[in-house]
């Protein structure tokens, strides 16, 4: 029943950490409002007591007060029947007022000039702030401190700010850390409180009033205007995100001018830059008639005044990492040409489809009218903007190595990160970049070849390197980007084909070494390339770099589906050796004891891809040999504990590339190994448990000096 | 508890036939059997490289082996090492302690790793971070290496699991499909329980029942001519076939002659190599044997001595064996344990934990011969040459040898991605 007396808190949070200030403010309003209310011992039916004097009510709920001014609520059901006729009475005789006792910062701030930080600041920190910003505490039996260690359950703790420095810079609200988080726009990451709505344009307008009246604890007796919005009588009618923003912003900071003439005026000019240039890219963006568009000195310096200050580079603000709008940035050619994930906002020569330019262009009222502040762009601004894309969106001539993509000057060497990379992310990562997962699945790149880096563009693929440094004849990646138009191989698959322009730079970025770097000098494209020596790829032997299993994979085309399965109906396992080699393994390795050679004819199908068989333990023979002598490719043969003879070996003199044969544990005599002395590929012999003696080792031995021969 | 509550899951249509089985058929290998119905699909799917090895033996030394004392010796240094000396080996430049004489005759097919680091310093979470390359958590069961192994490199012969593990208990296929966790065999000589046909059990009885069961199927064949049906058939049919089939002998060493266990050791161990060999000839895809007795916190140079014996015998047996029979080309062997051992003996010529810098010892298929990776300092503690090589960085090193996808994301139920060796890089210093 005790749970009836439950504390009210006029505003709970007022009473929270504030002391003894409101609560004698509050005693004192009370008191003088209801001199004629007496203390008085009020009961519940189960006996209990409380004293107090009534100060108001609501409904069926009274307001009572104790001797220490707490206030407490109390259902009217709950108490006796005789104080139920005592307040029935006293509401009779309006002795009792109707209502909770109003808050009690109005009435503080009637009476001084200024906002008040206890009655009008704290409750606002104390309802928004304190969940995270109070005194450390103990929960779990672990210390729980105060997020980005400020504490404002104070004046002075607030005052204080943390090891970043205050958050409260009085007069200034600009400089005021505190001010700026809470009226960060409702998506920005630091916005505070992070939960919850933002506060409101009045709460707001409080924080905004203290601190350019001093951020004093007591009132400073200065009032600080009233902004714009709230005096304007068209409030309401105003868009609401436009009035939040009035109110917001702090009066704005006067921009420093320098009157014409005045040292601080003349331009700053970097040593070894010419002072033309330099002042021309600082007054910027006037190109004269019939100049071409400059990136750099006319375009560029539209985009800092209109766009930078959304989209920028990523910085650091206050620890947390700010991103550009949008995931754009225009500080540079490179980024400008970049675009964003939706695709490129420049489209040379296509002012339709560059949609830098045409957002500059929608009606102004249009969600995605650019840009959003300010108001649009001058004439002059967008006729440098249109020009310069109709003119090719070209990067200026003179930075050209200082900024990614575009092309090189035919006298400078080609850099691979500013010039072969930007254009392999233009136009071959889509296929070619990172393996990602997608809907739990990991799409890896096409063809298993990724040039998202210079590592892996020089690794290639498994059929070999696409880049062989000094000879673009040879090198895969620029042979497969001039093929014809019509070619089905031509790279890229989609869109136009690479322009003359950029196959000559790759051309010369791979006759100048396609090194990281950029090679000393520039080569030239049109050279004749030196005749190279073209090496004999005899049977069996093979460039060293390239397994025979690398080699044989390229005479194999990749069996079907419907092969592999004809292929596995005597029980046999057919798998290809990896998802880049259409070589198969076929192994009879389930119920193996009762396999015979009926089994081994389902492999005729595929038997020009088989390069590993295993029939080892079933109960094969010398027809599954000379099965086995038909698979042209074959690199590896056990038939490990079988019925296979010496005859059967005859029929393995066909193989051209065998390294591997096992035939331990079988009736294999020296006789037979006569037939090996001829294979001069084996590298590999296992005959341990089979009918061989050391004499017929040892000659084979010497007719194979280089293979290995276990008995 | 955790277990069980996942495999509720796991209790699919597939296992519940199988249990049905071996309650009403007396069938008793029907776990395995289940497993027989693969999907040849993801057998059929090629791994993104030509595997170097097909099938890994993995001996795990629990308790923490001193690798001082057996695979990374520190030479002249009596401090460290009291009186166990260096000595050379079969591959030029590579010492082992003379714990292992054996085993040096194989180390023109071996490496070792002198640098491997763990971050975890007690047994069980050492070993846990060993086997799955990720920390041990409360809220999931990793898959064990051998799991992911089996899961991802597909069933070469449908009658026998993927994977054993022969001497203690664990292996389990955590959040992946149970099929792929490791078959526990305790004790090697007693091979595979539960697999024979119940002994009240005559054949003609056996007959019967089946023939039963066939006929109260036949309306429901009849109806239902699809795929999946037929399969269930095929189930008892293979599971019948298996019960008599040859593979079982596989996890039978009785059937090897006296000379072969002989070669293996008779010990616990030996003989759990010896079966390791017999079921990578059945291609079983991943086999780990287990030997306990590292943890030497006290009078180590004696008990690993003796403990050396047991495996240097084994281990090169093992070796052996398996280059005879041609086999050691497409097998990797790997030796190592959850962590090293304190380089400076304690007071009571014990060594006690030294998560900091052990060894792991690889050989075979995929492997590099000769190869002695890293450096140690003087004192033993730390490597000082090559990088510090984690578990999931070894984990990361045997898949790749096998030509599994390293990047290849299987989800838990919670839908958080993993993958085989938790982003660990393969080490190819040792890798051919």
């Amino acid at each position: 029943m005790e749970n009836h007396f439950s504390t009210y808190l006029p505003n709970r949070n007022e009473m929270m950490g504030k002391g003894l200030l409101s609560l004698l403010i509050a005693s004192f309003l009370f008191s003088s409002l209801l001199a004629n209310e007496p203390f008085r011992v009020f009961k519940t039916p189960s006996g209990k007591s409380f004293e107090g004097k009534v100060v108001g009510y609501e409904g069926q709920t009274f307001i009572l007060t104790n001797k220490s001014n707490q206030l407490f609520q109390v259902p009217f059901n709950a108490l006796s029947n005789a104080d139920k006729a005592y307040l029935v009475e006293g509401v009779k005789a309006n002795r009792i007022p109707k209502g909770r006792p109003s808050p009690t910062s109005t009435a503080v701030t009637t009476g001084a000039k200024g906002v008040d930080f206890h009655s009008e600041i704290m409750p606002i920190l104390q309802q928004r702030c304190n969940d995270c910003h109070k005194a450390p505490y103990e929960e779990n039996g672990r210390t729980k401190k105060p997020k980005a260690g400020l504490r404002f359950d104070s004046y002075e703790w607030l005052m204080k700010g943390n090891d970043g420095g205050a958050i409260i810079e009085a007069g200034d609200t600009d400089a005021s850390i505190l001010f700026e988080v809470i009226t960060l726009p409702p998506d920005d990451d630091m916005i505070m409180p992070p939960k919850g709505d933002p506060l409101t344009a009045d709460q707001i307008d409080l924080f905004r009033r203290w601190i350019l009246e001093g951020a004093t604890e007591k009132p400073s007796g200065k009032v600080a205007p009233e902004t714009v919005a709230e005096t304007s009588p068209t409030k309401e009618s105003k868009d609401e995100s436009e009035m939040d923003d009035t109110i917001r912003k702090a009066p704005p900071k006067k921009k420093q001018t320098f009157r014409p003439g005045s040292f601080f005026a003349h331009v700053v000019v970097p040593l070894g830059v010419s002072p033309d240039e330099a002042l021309a890219k600082i007054q910027g963006s006037k190109p004269k008639p019939g100049e071409a568009i400059d990136f750099d000195r006319h375009v560029l310096p539209i985009l800092e005044e209109r766009c930078n200050s959304c989209h920028h580079a990523p910085f650091d603000r206050s620890g947390r990492l700010v991103n550009p709008k949008a995931s754009l940035r225009f500080d540079s050619f490179a980024e400008v040409m970049k675009g964003n994930l939706d695709g490129p906002v420049i489209v040379p020569n296509d002012l339709e489809k560059s949609r830098l330019y045409s957002v500059l262009n929608l009606p102004e009222d249009n969600d995605l009218f650019m840009p959003p502040k300010g108001g649009p762009m001058n004439q002059e601004q967008k006729d440098v903007i249109k020009r310069w894309i109709e003119e090719g969106a070209q990067p200026s001539k003179n930075t050209v190595s200082a900024t990614k993509g575009g092309i090189p000057a035919p006298d400078e060497p080609v850099s691979f990160t500013n010039h072969i990379l930007p254009l392999l992310e233009k136009r071959c990562l889509n296929c070619h970049g990172e393996p990602y997962v997608k809907n739990g699945r990991t799409i890896k790149p096409t063809a298993g070849l990724q040039l998202d880096t210079y590592e892996m563009v020089m690794k290639g693929n498994l059929d070999g390197t696409i880049v062989s440094s000094g000879d673009p004849t040879v090198s895969t990646l620029y042979q497969v980007v001039i093929l014809p138009d019509d070619d089905p191989e031509l790279m890229p698959p989609k869109g136009d084909p690479l322009t003359e322009d950029e196959r000559t730079m790759i051309k010369r970025w791979i006759l100048e070494g396609a090194g990281e770097q950029p090679a000393a000098e520039a080569a030239d494209p049109n050279a004749v390339p030196k005749p190279k020596e073209k090496k004999e790829l005899a049977s069996g032997t093979v460039d060293a770099k390239l397994s025979v299993l690398d080699v044989l994979a390229k005479r194999v085309s990749v069996p079907s589906k419907t092969q592999i399965q004809a292929a596995q109906k005597t029980y046999a396992l057919v798998t290809q050796l990896s998802e880049r080699n259409p070589l198969l393994r076929a192994e009879f390795s389930s119920f193996a004891g009762e396999i015979d050679d009926t089994a081994i004819g389902a492999l005729g199908g595929i038997k020009n891809n088989i390069s590993h068989l295993d029939f080892s333990r079933t109960r094969m023979t010398d027809v599954a040999m000379r099965a086995a002598g038909g698979m042209q490719h074959l690199t590896w043969l056990s038939a490990r504990n079988t019925l296979v003879t010496d005859n059967g070996l005859k029929s393995l003199s066909p193989l051209k590339f065998i390294s591997y044969l096992n035939l331990s544990g079988t009736k294999i005599t020296d006789r037979g190994l006569k037939d090996l002395y001829p294979m001069k590929t084996l590298k590999e012999i296992y005959l341990w448990g089979s009918e061989v003696s050391e004499n017929g080792v040892k000659d084979l031995r010497s007719a194979l000096p280089d293979a290995k021969i276990l008995f | 508890m955790m277990t069980n509550f996942q495999n509720v899951d796991e209790y699919g249509r597939r296992e519940f036939i199988a249990h049905a089985a071996k309650a009403c058929l007396g069938v008793g290998l029907m776990p395995m059997a289940g497993s027989y119905i693969h999907d040849s699909v993801k057998a059929l799917t090629p791994g993104a490289r030509p595997a170097a090895a097909r099938h890994v033996i993995y001996l795990n030394m629990t308790g923490a082996m001193s690798h001082l004392d057996t695979f990374a010796p520190q030479i002249d240094n009596p401090k460290l090492m009291h009186d166990v000396k260096a000595i050379p080996t079969s591959a030029d430049g590579v010492v082992l302690s003379e714990n292992l004489p054996l085993t040096a005759q194989h180390m023109h097919n071996a490496s070792v790793i002198k640098t491997m680091v763990s971050s975890q310093g007690a047994h069980q979470q050492a070993s846990y971070l060993m086997h799955t390359s990720y920390l041990q958590r409360g809220t999931i069961v990793h898959p064990t290496f051998g799991s992911w192994v089996a899961k991802l490199s597909g069933q070469i012969n449908r009658t026998i699991p993927m994977n054993v593990k022969i001497g203690g208990g664990g292996g389990g296929a955590g959040f992946l499909e149970a099929k792929y966790g490791a078959l526990p065999i305790g004790r090697p000589g007693e091979g595979l329980a539960n697999s024979k046909m119940a002994s009240y059990l005559d054949d003609t009885m056996f007959q019967n029942r089946i023939a039963a069961a066939e006929k109260l199927n036949v309306n429901f064949t009849a109806e239902y001519p699809q795929k999946q049906v037929r399969a269930y058939s095929d189930l008892y049919r293979d599971a019948i076939k298996l019960m008599k089939s040859e593979d079982l002998n596989a996890f039978d060493i009785n059937k090897e002659p006296e000379s072969m266990k002989e070669l293996y050791g008779t010990t616990n161990f030996g003989q759990g190599c010896l079966l390791a060999r017999r079921l990578i000839e059945h291609k079983v895809r991943y086999v780990e044997v287990t030997r306990g007795g590292w943890d030497t916190h006290d009078d180590n140079f004696n008990r690993v001595a003796a403990n050396c014996v047991d495996i240097d015998k084994a281990l090169s047996g093992l070796l052996l064996d398996l280059e005879m029979r041609g086999l050691l080309k497409e097998t990797l062997v790997v030796l190592t344990s959850e962590f090293g051992r304190t380089p400076v003996p304690n007071g009571r010529d014990g060594r006690d934990h030294w998560p900091y810098c052990f060894s792991a010892f690889l050989a075979g298929g995929g492997i590099k011969g000769g190869v002695m990776y890293g450096d140690v300092d003087e004192t033993g503690r730390s490597p000082i040459a090559g990088k510090p090589i984690k578990p999931e960085d070894l984990n990361a090193t045997i898949a790749y040898a096998l030509g599994l996808p390293l990047k290849d994301v299987q989800y838990s139920p919670s839908g958080r991605p993993f993958t085989i060796a938790h982003n660990g890089e393969p080490l190819f210093d040792v890798l051919a």
